[in-house]
């Protein structure tokens, strides 16, 4: 199957109260989607919708064929999601959360893209320490890392890369690169730096309101980032037109 | 915001930050359901008071030691908790950065501790008075004025320890480094999903650190053990060592039990359903509590051999306890004592109303807890 993710009329939000509403959306493998939006735009309550975290008031959401509703377990094998920081297990050391997590997936914990991958990221040394004495950088490497394992076809990265150095955040966008040109992967990158979309994605979303307000296929975000800032400048002017509206 | 009322007012929006989170259809119930509930149990009591009246009035026991000692014992539970509560707030990491001397911030808490202790010690007064109106005992008002002398005391004494130790606070926040290489936990805590024990206790790294907590905690159950199945062997009857058995047991899988995981989008978000991470994160406490109760039980067998079916019957009841203390740990998943409250309470209110209304009451008791159980496996299925 090439349809990796299948969002249909999904409508989510918190007690009872949508702050998402009407979104269609489909990912193929080798789909790099690039998230956008202001803050409070729904961005976060849509993935933790597509991930299982919040009930769905409307609509539904199929993880590599499955429902995430009808069978969450199985739906939930298609994708790795890298953990915000602040809620990973800060007792256990890096190695032991990435441990937790293989055993959960009935992986290897070395079954990664990479087999050098903790080294790429510079993980190395920190790797048997808590997670409590983790920078806030490193703890999203560790996120990471756990996402990627098992490889599992959809991979979602919620403002995960924002925090990384710059070696650190080239090594997981070439990653990403590499799993997507596989034809075997897809994934979302929700971010706020603009500038990032076009170089990393092939297709990128504006979300305003709690809804899709634009979008840009692979020739269009091609276009755009032909000229420096030109992407930018789309994305703000949607933005200010939908402030104007 | 002034700083010298900064901890009330931080618990103040805590609380309704906490009701404004909730459903409509949640605070209903509580308000109406707890509230017709908290009324029928005070209509009880007021009868059961009545009729035990000329009894009570008389008991020179309950009056000159039971009644002092249980709400001196309550007072110093309270101060404790209350105290720790307002130096959380005080000591909070948001506020870190902010220009206040440690002595500052111990004073804040200490207001609101202060301030905390004048509502419950008017209930005390009240509740004690009342209870003394009821069954006829002369100075009922004095009755209950001395009950909140005693019990601010117990406060009192308990809340000036804690807020003198502040540094009690930084225990767990990491400021020690773990040591590094592999913990002997490993082999017990590698069952699927692995380390989740480690998660739930907190152990930096799976290590565990000597403490006097865990001295203590270890040190109770023990020497309640031994002095049960001394008893038991010395009076060659079985009935000591299986109830320091069955009692201590109860008390190593509360104390034992963490659920905190199950609130975590860690395993939320991953290919594990909820029924599997509760019966491993239930596993090694279980462990622990059938293991403390082996002791007792072999004494009790040994002390009265024909006597099979006491320490038998134990264990049973140990893993229906437990069982029912998983669903409240997991319910009431970041508040370890809350459960344990709840679940004594749930246990005391149906073990007095089956005396009344005989054992269908226990239908009640085992639907509230398989209730409690949807609950919590709908949470972690749909946040």
């Amino acid at each position: 199957m090439d349809e990796v993710l299948a969002v249909s009329e999904l409508s989510a939000g918190y007690r009872g109260r949508a702050v998402v509403q009407g979104i269609d959306l489909s990912l193929r493998r080798g789909d790099i989607l690039g998230l956008l939006g202001a803050n409070g735009s729904g961005k976060s309550t849509l993935i933790r919708a597509i991930t299982g975290q919040i009930p769905l008031i409307g609509g539904s959401v199929a993880i590599d064929g499955i429902d995430l509703a009808a069978a969450p377990e199985r739906a939930k094998a298609g994708f790795g999601l890298a953990i915000e920081p602040h809620e990973l297990p800060t007792p256990l050391s890096g190695r032991q959360y990435i441990e937790l997590v293989a055993s959960i997936r009935g992986c290897a914990p070395n079954d990664l893209p990479s087999g050098d991958l903790l080294e790429r990221l510079d993980l190395g040394r920190w790797i048997e320490r808590p997670i409590a004495e983790y920078s806030l950088g490193t703890r999203a490497k560790a996120a990471i890392v756990a996402a990627l394992l098992g490889r599992p076809p959809l991979l979602i990265f919620d403002e995960t890369l924002n925090g990384l150095d710059p070696v650190a955040a080239w090594e997981v966008k070439r990653i990403i690169a590499a799993l997507c040109a596989s034809g075997r992967h897809s994934v979302i990158v929700s971010t706020h730096v603009v500038e990032a979309v076009p170089t990393l994605c092939n297709r990128a979303v504006l979300m305003a309101d709690g809804s899709l307000d634009r979008s840009w296929d692979a020739a269009q975000l091609a276009e755009a980032g032909g000229a420096p800032g030109a992407f930018e400048e789309s994305v703000m002017q949607a933005l200010r037109v939908r402030a104007a509206a | 915001m002034r700083h010298d009322r900064l901890v009330l007012i931080l618990l103040w929006r805590e609380l309704v930050a906490g009701l404004r989170a909730m459903r409509r259809r949640d605070l209903a119930w509580i308000a109406f359901g707890g509230g017709g509930l908290a009324a029928y149990a005070v209509a009880d009591v007021v009868v059961a008071l009545h009729a035990g009246a000329a009894r009570l009035r008389h008991d020179q026991l309950l009056w000159t030691l039971g009644l002092p000692l249980a709400l001196a014992v309550l007072g110093t539970a309270a101060g404790n908790a209350v105290a720790g509560l307002c130096l959380q707030r005080a000591f909070a990491p948001f506020l870190k950065a902010l220009p206040l001397a440690p002595r500052r911030r111990r004073r804040m808490a200490g207001e609101a501790t202060f301030a905390l202790a004048v509502p419950l010690g008017a209930l005390i007064a009240i509740s004690v008075g009342f209870a003394c109106a009821v069954i006829g005992k002369p100075w009922a008002p004095v009755w209950g004025l001395s009950a909140a002398i005693l019990f601010a005391l117990g406060f009192g004494t308990a809340a000036r320890w804690r807020l003198r130790r502040p540094r009690l606070l930084l225990e767990g926040a990491g400021s020690e480094r773990a040591p590094i290489g592999r913990p002997w936990i490993r082999r017990l805590d590698q069952a699927r999903p692995s380390w989740l024990s480690s998660w739930a206790w907190k152990l930096p790294g799976g290590h565990m650190r000597p403490s006097w907590k865990l001295a203590a905690a270890c040190l109770l159950p023990a020497v309640a053990a031994i002095l049960g199945a001394w008893a038991s062997l010395a009076g060659r009857t079985a009935g000591p060592a299986a109830m320091a058995g069955l009692a201590g047991g109860i008390l190593v899988f509360m104390l034992s039990l963490r659920c905190q995981p199950l609130g975590s989008p860690v395993l939320r978000t991953a290919p594990i359903g909820f029924t599997r991470v509760w019966l491993r994160l239930v596993r090694l406490p279980l462990q622990l509590s059938l293991a403390f109760f082996l002791l007792p039980a072999g004494a009790a067998l040994a002390a009265e051999p024909s006597a099979w079916a006491v320490p038998v019957a134990g264990g049973f009841w140990l893993l229906v306890l437990n069982g029912i203390y998983a669903v409240f740990g997991a319910y009431f998943l970041n508040a370890p004592f809350v459960a344990m409250l709840s679940f004594a309470g749930a246990l005391a209110y149906a073990g007095y109303e089956t005396f009344e209304y005989g054992r269908t009451v226990l239908i009640g008791l085992a639907a509230l807890v398989f209730f409690l159980w949807h609950r919590t496996r709908q949470r972690y299925r749909n946040g």
